[in-house]
């Protein structure tokens, strides 16, 4: 897929309640700039996020997604984000494996104080999404006749 | 091979049993080489049975798929056991669905069968098309003997043996009560080549290969009815409200619902092929069990079926599993 | 006017001239032959036996439009099926075209379906005959079909080796051979007999048969038979019998609305072998098994359906017994019911 600069991909985040919210809000109160591409729903736990959601966002229209937790042993409910880890890495390799370049479905670790990694990551994700372009793969194509 | 006259004297005393209500082995099917499910439930209907390279289909499967219906005021449950003849793979089913807690084990009653492959049946009427009587298969060393309308054609096994079955790795049931012939000794390996190929071409190719699939799905579901793993009572695909993926039948959803029927086995799927034995349209649904099965093994050195006191993968985990994909 | 035929090495060109409608044409989507929409003529693979999925879907899609809306709008837009223009479906069966033409009656019946029959008026069907039946599984001449059957056909090619026989079967096919008459020519004028010939002996060639004598009429008084418990035990409730069946055409009709409020509405098809086909909003199914399910399966195509229309609605296509996973065979199940 040719770059292109014009480019502004739609990323849809996951963040658990307890760390990468907060960490985002963090981010947003230290007025530290971030890419504006992000749209972030929040969810109780990275452990709530069914590989459904992930699939669901692609459908819809994502060019690219990012499930954030706490960091391991942090969870706020002990174990949630173990869980989801072994879930996404599976995940992550089977979108690949059909084709889904691996740039667009992104984890990550982010605590509550974390909010210039936040930004970094919002970057890294950003930037990755921008250089294999818009997702076109499955994504549900204008309601055809 | 399997005796068919031990088989038929173990049936006969298993479905005499008071406590054994149904046995669900093989019979000849209704053409040519095809053998089909029978249902036994008295002694008298044993005379059918046969265990032959035909008899592809996983039993296990009818375990799970029978219809609970409400018990009618007054009456009993009935409780008694299900007897069901299992090939190696197919017993990984049981294996997997009772570490699932799908049932207890002293619910079913196994007759295990050590198994050296069964044909793939497209392959058998590719090459022996229009056979229309009845024709036997049986194997006989390294070939497998066709005897049909009075003619006996002996073919190399790797001819038309299914394809899991060249990388067997549990020819002998795992789970068995009666085991109906001598065990069969591990005689294949699994190496994932097909997985590794698809694995390293480029994004643009790999979607380029599944989409051509993918959009000849007739959304049939024969792939999850199918399956022995596939057996929760309330399936998301038959849910409207939230509707995850939609009856419509386009690139977009048909994609979606391979993503979902496969994410659905990973760590569960058992290898038995049954999926895309059935697929009418030929989507290679294994190639994406496969790699689940792969990564699993690889990155969890776990292998769904084998015990029924590991927990299931995607219900546990390591404190050190690996993350280095993790930002 | 003398009959015409067209060459094999002219096939390309021909479809090339047909390019200019919309036309659907038997192409390889790796091993398996299915219909679709083809642009180039290479595309088209004729030297087949029977297509997977029938080219039913063509007259009435898997999945369809009716009309579009926005939430919270009273304004509707309707599909307009004129839209798709003047379609040929070139090379199907004998079996499939005269399916099509069984389930005309059920669209134009009490209420007449305007985009199927539009879509039917738009469509010109060219069939191939069977010089060998495809199957071994097929049985249309039991149903009243033929390996050279016409009925539902607009024009009917033969294989006689080197070239096609063209042979046009009624208005719309008249005008399709004029449209196709540079690439004609002449026929040998003993052609017509020898593909006469050529149907007795492919009809001679197809094995499995019923007699459909009575069945309609007995059906119905075997309602409770035990029968039905035995030959569904085996069903694993999947939809390869309806789904991939000439004649079957249930639908459900669902909303399918995007983010933004902007919806459809499709209808698309169903099969009688799900559970949920009849499963009630209040939890009730009236059909709570297989046992059901596949009753009313062969139910619908051998008893109801003729009593209704008159015709079975069944071509003898063989497709649900060859792709049947569980080798549920219908015609082992009427053999039963004659039997019964």
């Amino acid at each position: 897929m040719a770059e292109n600069s014009d480019f502004e991909p739609n990323i849809v985040a996951f963040l658990c309640n307890w760390c990468s919210y907060a960490g985002a809000d963090l981010a947003g109160t230290s007025r530290i700039q971030y890419p504006s591409n992000v749209r972030v729903i929040r969810v109780m736990c990275s452990g709530r996020v069914n590989p459904l959601f992930v699939m669901n966002a692609l459908q819809q229209g994502a060019d690219g997604v990012l499930i954030s937790g706490c960091h391991p042993g942090d969870c706020h409910y002990m174990q949630g984000n173990y869980y989801a880890r072994r879930r996404f890495n599976l995940m992550r390799n089977f979108l690949e494996y059909l084709g889904v370049e691996p740039q667009r479905v992104r984890m990550s670790w982010v605590s509550a104080s974390e909010g210039a990694k936040w930004k970094e990551v919002i970057e890294e994700v950003v930037n990755g999404v921008k250089e294999v372009g818009p997702m076109d793969q499955f994504k549900r194509r204008q309601l055809n006749w | 091979m399997v005796d068919v006259n031990k088989l038929r004297e173990k049936a006969k005393e298993v479905v005499s049993r008071d406590d054994v209500r149904l046995l669900i082995g093989y019979r000849p099917g209704t053409y040519g080489f095809r053998a089909r499910p029978a249902f036994v439930l008295g002694p008298d209907e044993v005379d059918e049975l046969i265990f032959t390279p035909a008899c592809v289909n996983n039993l296990a499967s009818y375990i799970t798929l029978e219809e609970k219906l409400p018990v009618p005021r007054g009456e009993e449950p009935d409780l008694r056991k299900v007897a069901v003849m299992v090939k190696g793979c197919d017993s990984r089913a049981l294996v997997q669905q009772m570490e699932e807690k799908a049932y207890d084990r002293d619910r079913i009653l196994v007759l295990g069968i050590p198994c050296k492959g069964v044909v793939d049946m497209a392959k058998v009427e590719a090459r022996f098309p229009n056979v229309l009587e009845r024709g036997e298969i049986a194997l006989e060393g390294d070939k497998f003997v066709l005897s049909f309308d009075g003619t006996r054609e002996e073919v190399a096994r790797e001819e038309l043996v299914a394809d899991k079955c060249l990388r067997c790795r549990y020819p002998t049931p795992l789970v068995y009560d009666e085991l109906l012939d001598e065990a069969v000794e591990r005689f294949a390996d699994d190496d994932y080549s097909d997985v590794s190929e698809l694995e390293k071409r480029s994004a643009a190719d790999k979607w380029a290969y599944w989409e051509e699939k993918f959009s000849r799905c007739i959304r049939c579901y024969s792939c999850r009815n199918v399956c022995p793993m596939c057996y929760c009572e309330d399936c998301v695909l038959d849910r409207l409200q939230p509707q995850w993926m939609r009856r419509s039948v386009d690139i977009s959803e048909n994609t979606a619902y391979h993503i979902s029927r496969a994410y659905h086995l990973a760590g569960r799927c058992i290898q038995c092929g049954e999926c895309q034995r059935v697929c009418p349209v030929d989507i290679p649904l294994m190639e994406l069990n496969r790699k689940f099965y792969k990564d699993v093994e690889e990155l969890y050195d776990y292998e769904p079926g084998t015990s029924v006191e590991n927990p299931p993968l995607l219900s546990t985990f390591k404190v050190d599993d690996r993350e280095d994909f993790i930002l | 006017m003398a009959v015409k035929k067209l060459s094999k090495e002219k096939v390309g060109e021909a479809l090339g001239e047909l390019s200019k409608f919309r036309l659907i044409a038997p192409a390889k989507s790796d091993e398996v032959v299915v219909f679709k929409q083809i642009s180039d003529p290479g595309e088209a693979f004729l030297d087949y036996g029977n297509s997977t999925v029938p080219p039913k879907k063509f007259a009435f899609p898997q999945t369809e439009t009716l009309f579009r809306f926005m939430v919270g709008s009273p304004e509707l837009k309707e599909k307009n099926v004129e839209e798709e223009g003047t379609t040929v479906i070139f090379g199907l069966r004998p079996c499939d075209a005269r399916a099509m033409s069984i389930v005309d009656k059920l669209f134009s019946w009490d209420f007449d379906d305007p985009y199927y029959l539009k879509r039917r008026e738009l469509t010109t069907l060219v069939g191939m005959a069977c010089v060998e039946p495809p199957s071994v599984n097929c049985f249309c001449t039991s149903l009243g079909g033929s390996p050279f059957g016409t009925e539902g056909l607009d024009m009917l090619l033969t294989d006689m080796g080197d070239y096609y026989l063209v042979q046009p079967l009624t208005d719309k096919g008249k005008k399709l051979e004029e449209t196709l008459s540079a690439h004609l020519e002449d026929a040998p004028a003993d052609d017509e007999k020898k593909a006469e010939g050529m149907a007795k002996e492919s009809e001679g060639k197809i094995r499995r048969s019923i007699d459909t004598e009575g069945i309609p009429e007995k059906l119905p008084t075997l309602w409770d038979n035990e029968l039905w418990k035995r030959v569904s035990a085996a069903c694993l409730g999947c939809g390869i019998c309806t789904f991939l069946c000439p004649t079957c055409h249930c639908f459900d009709i669902q909303d399918e609305v995007d983010e933004g409020g902007e919806g459809r509405r499709c209808r698309m098809w169903d099969s009688c072998m799900f559970e949920e086909y009849t499963l009630h909003a209040s939890g009730h199914n009236p059909r709570p098994t297989r046992r059901e399910r596949t009753r009313n399966r062969i139910n619908h195509k051998y008893s109801y359906y003729p009593s209704r229309f008159e015709v079975i609605a069944c071509v003898g296509c063989g497709r649900c017994i060859n792709l049947c996973p569980v080798n549920i065979d219908i015609l082992d199940i009427l053999d039963q019911v004659v039997d019964a």
